[in-house]
């Protein structure tokens, strides 16, 4: 990603498929996290404030939806930097301390390339800075061909987000 | 890039327990056992365990984690690790 801090940066999949519904960053999908990003000089941001809709214990947010930003933030990233989608294949997280239902806090993630795959970090604080939880990821790139396999996407959605994707890699590559 | 030895490992990872404890390094000796230290618990422990994998860049195995003491152990499964 570009060295900027804090401008919004927009994922192909809403502008390249008009039936995208992810769970995690879609703005369609209304029970859905409807997480948007950032740019930041390490790599993507995102902002994010949950209402008891992804409770775990009362008042406290569930680590499986908190698990879910630091993939969503990390695969992201992937596809804006990297132009190409990606399959999370190993994720691991360490859980600090609870986040609270209602509070506001910042998700920041890091990729360098592993080979074959790509392995992402990223950490989660408060409003103060403080770390609650960090998380790593690895990630398995995909080829168009085989995205488009296991999305099931028509020629015309192939083609839209194959464009989508080379215009973000212009955008915002390294 | 050439494996870091156990003297090089030491002085950062006191230097993290240190901050995430809030103590001044001098208080902490190698084989000073971490949960005994007033104030400190094992989700202290584990913010510095965290704090250390993001330094390194490495990830620490549970079980390891979990069973470590001191400063000293925690060099121990790092340098295993690295």
């Amino acid at each position: 990603m570009t060295a900027t801090y804090g401008q919004a940066v927009e994922v192909p999949w809403a502008s390249a498929l008009a039936d995208y519904r992810c769970f995690g960053c879609s703005p369609h999908n209304p029970h859905g996290l409807q997480l948007t990003f950032l740019t930041h000089p390490d790599g993507l941001e995102s902002r994010f404030c949950l209402d008891r809709t992804f409770e775990s214990y009362p008042g406290v947010v569930h680590g499986g939806v908190i698990s879910t930003v630091c993939d969503e933030t990390m695969g992201n990233l992937i596809v804006l930097q990297e132009g190409r989608s990606a399959f999370t294949v190993g994720l691991r997280l360490r859980f600090l301390s609870p986040l609270a239902i209602g509070q506001q806090y910042r998700c920041v993630a890091k990729l360098r390339a592993d080979g074959d795959l790509y392995h992402g970090s990223c950490e989660v604080v408060d409003d103060a800075g403080v770390l609650l939880v960090t998380a790593t990821g690895m990630y398995q790139p995909v080829d168009m061909e085989r995205a488009r396999e296991h999305m099931h996407l028509t020629d015309q959605e192939s083609e839209s987000l194959r464009r989508s994707l080379s215009q973000s890699t212009q955008q915002n590559g390294a | 890039m050439p494996a870091l030895t156990r003297d090089e490992i030491l002085p950062t990872v006191t230097e993290i327990v240190a901050k995430v404890f809030g103590l001044p390094t001098q208080e902490l000796s190698p084989e000073l056992d971490l949960r005994q230290i007033e104030g400190v618990d094992s989700v202290k422990v584990l913010r510095a365990v965290a704090t250390i994998e993001q330094r390194y860049d490495i990830e620490l195995e549970d079980e390891d984690v979990f069973k470590l003491k001191s400063i000293d152990d925690l060099a121990t499964v790092i340098e295993k690790t690295l």
